[in-house]
């Protein structure tokens, strides 16, 4: 089995088709794994090992293998796996994250706290700290 | 003239110099006294062992941001693995010290969460009985607190009645989103204190520092300019009026001569080389955990226990406030990836002791965005969240799905601060066997978590959980004490009068070597349960006035 097939194979189950969620094949080619990869160098030689040996036994039985006896293994497969599929553009519209965005505002509107009385009830209930005058 | 071309200037010392005054560590504290000591016109130079931060490094406006961020800018040193930072021994310690070396220090991966401490943090022994008073009061250092406020540009809403009346902030607080206002409803339904959250980030354009713009990754480096740290607010005026700053310089020694006066420091420079500066003053700001290194690493044969150590406190006391976490998920949208991310919404509530909880001292909660959807699954990084089976499937397959589904865009969390109480078992030694990339040995944290921050943290996440679920939440995951998570390294070179039970005076200067000062949170006698870094600018911005005032009366070698 190739790296690109015994990665699939263990992303895939990690990352099922559910719902209205691809599975990670669907929507990540190996160029991106190699990609992450890129970004995590200290990560490549856990994941080499992950996939070194193809899932004969099948996936879960692999990665519950990696999980008990290689962690910094499972690591670097279950780490590459998640972020890969969560920077896809595609997985990213799905669940409505636009990545860590800008969001211009004005410093000078006035917070709804200051007009509904929720923080008008703060102030009421009174002085909280204890003062220490001659201590 | 930009600040790189004012940095390259000159920075080291011409051979055989002696300098004024040489500061260990360019963080918060190294950089206030830097700037006020070089415009009072006092040569000055700092070494700092790490280099100038790379904004375009930062990145949190970048797709990659989750993979990456949770290597490079990790805010433990063993897991980043910089050659710059040194590593710890973390063998022995319940909570792993969290630290970053570079100009700005490891404000670099705070969350700006900007808190002064309580008037009763300074009267610990006297109102509570336990732990000692500090030598000053909350009104005493008042007026340093808000000077630094208004250095650092911080945001935020005075009024707050969980402390005494003070005036405005230097800009208006940072707009509360959706996660702010749900976890202030909570509060409001228990009838608990809340309040808007201040934090060292200018809602508006401040010197070098931009306005925020809820980019939400304040702890892994701000990409646009906005959070506070020195690099921007100080050390631009700091290099204008002459401070000079050495990077890449690792301090191995404090030197003293037969008089036991320190007449500087020996450091590693980029190069591996040894050099050496002289100077008539040593100032340390190299945190609660470097700070006590340095000085068990000095003192030769004269101080076979390290320097400045007759009292034996040299790196015990230290405290990292016990923390812990609830996740708390929600049917209705809240964009809980948009930041800030510090916190949006603070509570006092449970500050002040109340003996019938079980416990003296308090917390203090801060609400902040839940991130982005890889941190939400629980399923790898920190691993803060985990499944009590241990079981991985629980995190993977359709599980990752519905978790993600339930908890990204829709929680918040709230982070409990316990205060910590100093024991003299809790301590920072130098290690026998691990080393940093100069050969120097790195140091031991020796750390439990007591009975008295046990209870404090159960007694605050069943409050917590109560208020969260109060607002509707439909989904809980709580971590606690979180390993991760010693942001706050203090205590290890405690001040006070006496010489035989603390390590340096009220201004900052060692008992046993009066021209050697440390200005970080090591000195502090108590930890409060508020984030520090406002105490420790203000602390050391005191401390340095006074060292101005009194120049003239410095004893130096």
């Amino acid at each position: 089995m190739s790296d690109e097939n015994a990665f699939l194979v263990l992303a895939d189950f990690l990352i099922p088709a559910h719902g209205k969620m691809p599975k990670f094949s669907d929507v990540c080619g190996y160029a991106d794994v190699e990609k992450s990869l890129d970004f995590r160098i200290d990560l490549k030689s856990g994941f080499a090992r992950g996939i070194a040996v193809g899932p004969a036994t099948g996936a879960e039985a692999r990665l519950e293998s990696l999980n008990k006896e290689d962690g910094e293994a499972f690591s670097a497969i279950t780490t590459i796996a998640i972020a890969t599929y969560y920077m896809s553009p595609r997985v990213r519209e799905l669940i409505g994250y636009p990545g860590q965005e800008n969001v211009p505002y004005d410093s000078k509107a006035t917070q709804i706290y200051l007009t509904n009385g929720s923080l008008g009830q703060v102030v009421a209930r009174g002085r909280k700290y204890r003062p220490t005058p001659g201590l | 003239m930009t600040v790189e071309v004012l940095a390259d200037r000159g920075a080291r010392a011409r051979r055989d110099e002696e300098v004024d005054v040489v500061i260990v560590g360019a963080g918060p504290s190294g950089s206030v006294a830097a700037l006020h000591l070089a415009r009072a016109g006092i040569s000055v130079v700092v070494l700092e062992q790490g280099e100038w931060p790379d904004y375009a490094d930062y990145t949190g406006a970048r797709p990659e941001h989750e993979l990456v961020s949770t290597k490079l800018w990790h805010p433990n040193p063993n897991v980043r693995d910089n050659p710059n930072d040194y590593p710890v021994d973390t063998s022995t310690t319940d909570i792993n010290p969290l630290m970053f070396a570079g100009v700005g220090g490891s404000a670099t991966l705070y969350g700006a969460q900007w808190m002064h401490f309580l008037p009763s943090d300074f009267r610990v022994r006297s109102m509570d009985g336990v732990a000692e008073d500090w030598p000053f009061t909350y009104e005493d250092l008042l007026p340093y607190q808000l000077e630094i406020e208004r250095e650092v540009g911080v945001s935020g809403l005075a009024g707050d009645p969980a402390y005494p009346p003070r005036g405005a902030y230097p800009f208006p607080a940072l707009p509360m989103g959706s996660v702010g206002q749900r976890g202030a409803l909570g509060m409001e339904k228990m009838g608990w204190h809340w309040w808007p959250g201040s934090n060292a980030i200018p809602s508006e354009k401040f010197g070098e520092l931009n306005p925020c713009v809820r980019r939400g990754t304040c702890l892994t480096g701000c990409p646009e300019g906005a959070k506070s740290t020195t690099d921007r607010s100080h050390w631009p005026l700091a290099l204008k009026a002459g401070a000079r700053l050495v990077t890449r310089a690792r301090v191995k020694e404090i030197e003293t001569n037969e008089q036991g006066l320190a007449t500087g420091v020996v450091y590693v420079d980029a190069n591996g080389r040894d050099r050496r500066q002289r100077a008539k003053v040593v100032i340390l700001c190299a945190n609660g955990v470097g700070t006590p290194r340095l000085l068990l690493m000095s003192g030769g044969s004269r101080t076979p226990d390290g320097l400045a150590n007759s009292s034996g406190l040299v790196g015990k006391r230290l405290m990292m406030h016990p923390f812990a976490s609830v996740l708390a998920s929600y049917q209705d949208p809240l964009d809980s990836w948009r930041g800030p991310f510090g916190q949006q919404v603070y509570s006092l509530e449970f500050y002040e002791t109340d003996e019938s909880r079980g416990f003296v001292r308090g917390s203090k909660w801060n609400c902040m965005p839940s991130g982005g959807p890889v941190g939400v699954s629980g399923a790898t990084g920190s691993k803060v969240y985990v499944a009590e089976s241990g079981r991985f499937q629980d995190f993977w397959g359709a599980n990752l799905h519905e978790n993600v589904a339930r908890r990204f865009g829709h929680s918040l969390i709230w982070g409990i601060v316990g205060e910590d109480l100093p024991e003299e078992s809790n301590q920072v030694v130098l290690s026998k066997d691990l080393v940093d990339s100069d050969g120097l040995p790195a140091p031991q944290i020796i750390y439990k978590v007591n009975e008295n921050s046990n209870r404090l943290l159960k007694f605050n996440i069943d409050r917590c959980l109560e208020s969260v679920r109060a607002a509707g939440a439909i989904e809980t995951l709580v971590s606690t004490p979180v390993r991760e998570s010693g942001w706050h390294l203090i205590g290890t070179t405690v001040m006070g009068d006496d010489p035989k039970r603390s390590v340096v005076d009220q201004w900052g200067a060692c008992h046993d070597v009066p021209n050697l000062y440390v200005m970080d949170a090591s000195t502090f006698p108590t930890s409060g349960a508020t984030n520090p870094t406002a105490t420790i600018m203000a602390v050391a911005l005191r401390n340095t006035r006074r060292m101005i005032a009194e120049r003239r009366n410095q004893k130096v070698a």
